[in-house]
């Protein structure tokens, strides 16, 4: 664990290149939804074990703070599907094309694709979110 | 050399190949399944029309039951799969990376076994 110790000290201050901040957000970006999917698998299994528990777990992701995370979730697994591609394609598919500043740009692509991806599913849920927790829908 | 030949290295057991082929091929699998799954129920659907209804009404038809078996096994073994390698980037220990896997593989039989039990046996009310 020392040497997570120091990853993390040092990130404090080095200002990461583009295939770094990709690595970085495939690495966040994965164990986050991870994280939810571990929890989501649980609660859908109580449609069969537990099914008056099932609304309970329903009333909790209604909140307007796990709406947002849906939101970021959304980004998640929209960056790591396009990013898993990026990979993909260098590794099995062009590995002799593989350059530094073909790396770069296909991050900054990578990215840039994301965000024009999310943006339709972040405008209709963050709708959803002022409507649910503001306007009283 | 190519990442694949890589991966082949002298003195790496067989099965990190095949774990890192299956990485690849199954998120090549996830990336469309995955985005379909959360573009309708996140999006389109959303969590307020959510319920145990809903989901004994997706459940009736036997090809979303076999999609979302899919997404179980391909999508949660990719995850863990992959937690796998980022603690395996602190953790060098033979035996601590011997008793990590071990656990993961626990965790991911047991998540398994509960997800696809509600699978199979389907809604109740």
């Amino acid at each position: 664990m020392q040497s997570f110790a120091k990853f993390v000290s040092s990130s404090a201050h080095y200002r990461p290149r583009e295939g770094m901040a990709a690595f970085l957000l495939h690495r966040i970006s994965g164990l986050a939804v991870l994280l939810f999917l571990s929890i989501h698998i649980v609660d859908t299994s109580t449609v069969y074990f537990f099914p008056e528990f099932y609304e309970e777990f329903l009333a909790v992701y209604r909140a307007p703070v796990f709406m947002l995370l849906e939101i970021a979730l959304v980004a998640g697994v929209v960056y790591h599907g396009l990013n898993g591609f990026r990979i993909a394609l260098f590794d099995l598919v062009l590995p002799a094309a593989w350059t530094i500043e073909r790396e770069r740009l296909s991050v900054r692509l990578t990215i840039l694709l994301a965000a024009l991806l999310w943006l339709p599913a972040g405008l209709i849920m963050g709708g959803n979110f002022i409507g649910y927790s503001f306007l009283g829908w | 050399m190519t990442a694949l030949e890589q991966t082949a290295a002298p003195g790496r057991p067989a099965w990190m190949q095949t774990a890192w082929i299956l990485m690849r091929l199954s998120a090549l699998l996830l990336v469309p399944m995955v985005w379909i799954h959360v573009l309708i129920q996140d999006v389109l659907v959303g969590v307020h029309h959510i319920d145990l209804d809903y989901v004994a009404m997706r459940w009736a038809s036997l090809g979303w039951r076999a999609y979302d078996a899919a997404l179980l096994c391909f999508a949660f073994a990719h995850g863990v799969n992959g937690l796998r390698q980022v603690l395996e980037d602190y953790i060098h220990g033979p035996r601590a990376r011997r008793v990590l896997r071990i656990l993961l593989f626990l965790f991911w039989l047991a998540v398994t076994l509960l997800g696809g039990a509600a699978v199979i046996g389907g809604a109740r009310s």
